[in-house]
């Protein structure tokens, strides 16, 4: 158990160091300045240069990359060049919103999803598994901001149902679950429809096993050969995609924020892009994938337990 | 005496492009209390699909379209699934083939076994899981009492047998069907587990089938015999009578392909040339007639079916009287 937690633990670095040296790298790739982006379109050459030496982008871009290192592993990734705030505290105040929204989007995509993957793979070729399926096929195909913008215009502009915006500085946290239903559901739908898909085929294959000839030959009643005997087993490949697709509901959020105009991780992070406020950007991803790799790690520890075969290694 | 389960005419079919395709035709056989039949045949003769047609367990959408399976005189075929349900497992269990298969990988074993129990009975959690316990004793499985919290993969195989046999008989079946449940295990282990098999059919007075394709087994363990031939039962009889004089060329076949380890060194064995029809490409005639040595047009093997002649030592051949003086 503690070579495991170890060796989770020696992964989360690496690929936190291979993350975010992508995204020092690649900001710094694409053009513009932030001190021009700072001082404006009339400063002059003096001031701009004292800026660049007072940020450190005189350097070299290894060296950069070198002083930036050896201050992160001392937890320090800079300051906002544009408000002056250290970049990590200006993102997590960032995080509360989107993570609520991505939970709830997870949350619903489990919730839907697992449930109509089993019913479809039960009733395989009926009416049932055709309609789940299309509406799977649908939720995969559709992209979040148009699905977004549709439950908008349905569901707050016609019926009135709920907010258009997806958030409300009104404190409550009824109040708030109002404002987070409907782009919750525009982000879990899609998941939704993944995991449905996905549910289905492992239930199929999972129920065509010996193990379930044997369960129904000795009599075990088919509700439970398929919501308790079948479903754990199908579970696990499941559970491998929640980690992937949480990865990708990510970069939906920050869609799905925009349609919404939901504060958080997604808007903060864009206008860092547009301002090349570089350290911003990088505690970003930084966090963004951190949350990925340890959702991963926790999902690994899961599997541990519904499959015993993988406890002993 | 009547027999605890008996097969009347099963003919099991699949719907084919043009006309139902017959998996077993005409299937009937029985078992008394305390009996052991052994049901013999190549592979794909049709002797699983005969039973788990009986209990209501061949896949879709292959069906029952004629005959019955009587269990202690009721007709299991006419029962709905709820009714078959509370049948199966409680009043007639079944041993299948691979032992590897068969558990459920992510359940622990004595979860597995309560599961069945509980299945048919209202018993507590605990009271499920102290039964599990003892039935694991039963099939002698050593320290039962910290094996029934293992999984699965902690078992060998022959272990594995065993534990699918401690649910086949947890609620005291009164027939047990075992499915070739050797073939998939290790030489050594193989007889552990027939004795096994035996031991609980006497202890209990089962009736018990017995699905394999080795003849040795059959000589060791069973009273009676039926052998299998293209979804058609084609010699049935006592293990004596069918051993000492077999009337239908397939069966006769068969023990011509047997190793003898008697015989002088380089003797050939003699496989029965071709294989066996698929179900849809069955000759009109006897299904053997192609492979068989003692075929003829005169006698109308190419033609006409046989029937099952015969009381007690039966058999399905055109020929079987002019064999008897060949043989």
């Amino acid at each position: 158990m503690v070579g495991h937690v170890a060796r989770c633990v020696g992964q989360l670095a690496v690929a936190l160091l291979g993350i975010v040296t992508v995204a020092f790298f690649l900001m710094r790739a694409i053009p513009g300045d932030p001190a021009l982006y700072m001082l404006g379109d009339f400063a002059t050459t003096e001031a701009l240069a004292a800026l660049r030496a007072r940020l450190g982008l005189d350097l070299p871009v290894w060296q950069q990359y070198g002083v930036f290192l050896l201050r992160a592993v001392q937890g320090d990734l800079g300051t906002s060049v544009v408000t002056g705030e250290p970049a990590l505290r200006e993102i997590l105040a960032s995080v509360p919103p989107s993570a609520a929204l991505a939970v709830a989007g997870m949350a619903i995509a489990v919730v839907f999803g697992v449930p109509l993957g089993i019913i479809a793979a039960v009733r395989q070729g009926s009416a049932v598994d055709v309609g789940v399926m299309l509406l799977a096929l649908g939720g995969i195909s559709f992209p979040v901001f148009w699905v977004g913008i549709v439950a908008i215009l349905t569901f707050s502009h016609a019926l009135g149902l709920f907010p258009a915006l997806g958030a409300t500085s009104e404190p409550g946290f009824w109040k708030g679950l109002h404002h987070l239903a409907l782009p919750a559901l525009v982000l879990g739908l899609s998941v939704a429809a993944y995991i449905a898909r996905l549910t289905r085929s492992a239930m199929l294959e999972v129920l065509g096993q010996d193990h379930i000839r044997v369960a129904r030959a000795m009599g075990v009643p088919e509700r439970r050969i398929v919501w308790k005997l079948a479903l754990r087993n199908a579970l696990i490949p499941v559970l491998a995609v929640i980690g992937v697709t949480f990865a990708w509901s990510l970069g939906n959020a920050i869609l799905v924020e925009a349609v919404f105009s939901r504060p958080g991780l997604g808007s903060t992070i864009l206008k860092a892009i547009l301002a090349r406020d570089y350290q911003l950007v990088q505690a970003g991803v930084l966090v963004l994938a951190a949350a990925v790799v340890l959702l991963n790690t926790a999902l690994d520890l899961l599997y541990a337990t519904i499959d015993p075969r993988l406890r002993q290694r | 005496m009547s027999a605890a389960f008996e097969l009347r005419g099963l003919t099991a079919a699949v719907p084919g492009e043009k006309a139902a395709i017959r998996l077993v035709e005409d299937v009937s056989l029985h078992v008394h209390a305390g009996e052991t039949l052994a049901v013999v045949g190549e592979s794909g003769s049709g002797k699983t699909v005969t039973f788990t047609s009986a209990l209501g367990l061949l896949p879709k959408p292959g069906r029952v379209i004629a005959g019955q399976a009587l269990l202690e005189g009721v007709d299991l075929l006419t029962l709905g699934p709820e009714a078959l349900r509370r049948m199966r497992g409680a009043r007639i269990g079944m041993v299948f083939q691979d032992p590897l298969t068969g558990l459920n990988p992510v359940f622990r074993v004595g979860a597995q076994i309560a599961e069945v129990l509980r299945a048919h009975l209202p018993l507590s959690r605990q009271a499920a899981r102290d039964r599990a316990v003892e039935l694991l004793a039963r099939v002698q499985i050593p320290d039962p009492a910290r094996r029934v919290d293992d999984y699965p993969h902690q078992f060998s195989g022959g272990m594995r047998q065993r534990v699918l046999t401690a649910m086949a008989i947890a609620l005291g079946p009164r027939v047990l069907i075992a499915d070739e449940p050797t073939t998939a295990l290790d030489v050594t282990v193989q007889a552990q587990v027939l004795d096994l098999l035996g031991d609980l059919r006497d202890a209990d007075g089962m009736a018990m089938v017995l699905i394999t394709h080795d003849l040795g087994v059959v000589a060791r363990q069973a009273d009676r015999v039926a052998v299998m031939y293209a979804g058609r039962v084609v010699e049935t009889g006592t293990v004596a009578e069918v051993f000492a004089a077999p009337r239908h060329p397939y069966t006769i076949a068969l023990f011509r392909s047997i190793p003898d380890i008697e015989a002088p060194p380089g003797t050939q064995l003699a496989p029965i040339a071709g294989s066996p029809p698929e179900p849809a490409r069955r000759p009109a005639g006897c299904a053997f007639a192609p492979r068989c040595f003692a075929a003829s047009e005169a006698a109308g093997c190419h033609a006409t079916r046989p029937p099952l002649t015969g009381t007690g030592h039966a058999a399905a051949c055109h020929r079987q009287g002019a064999l008897e003086i060949a043989a």
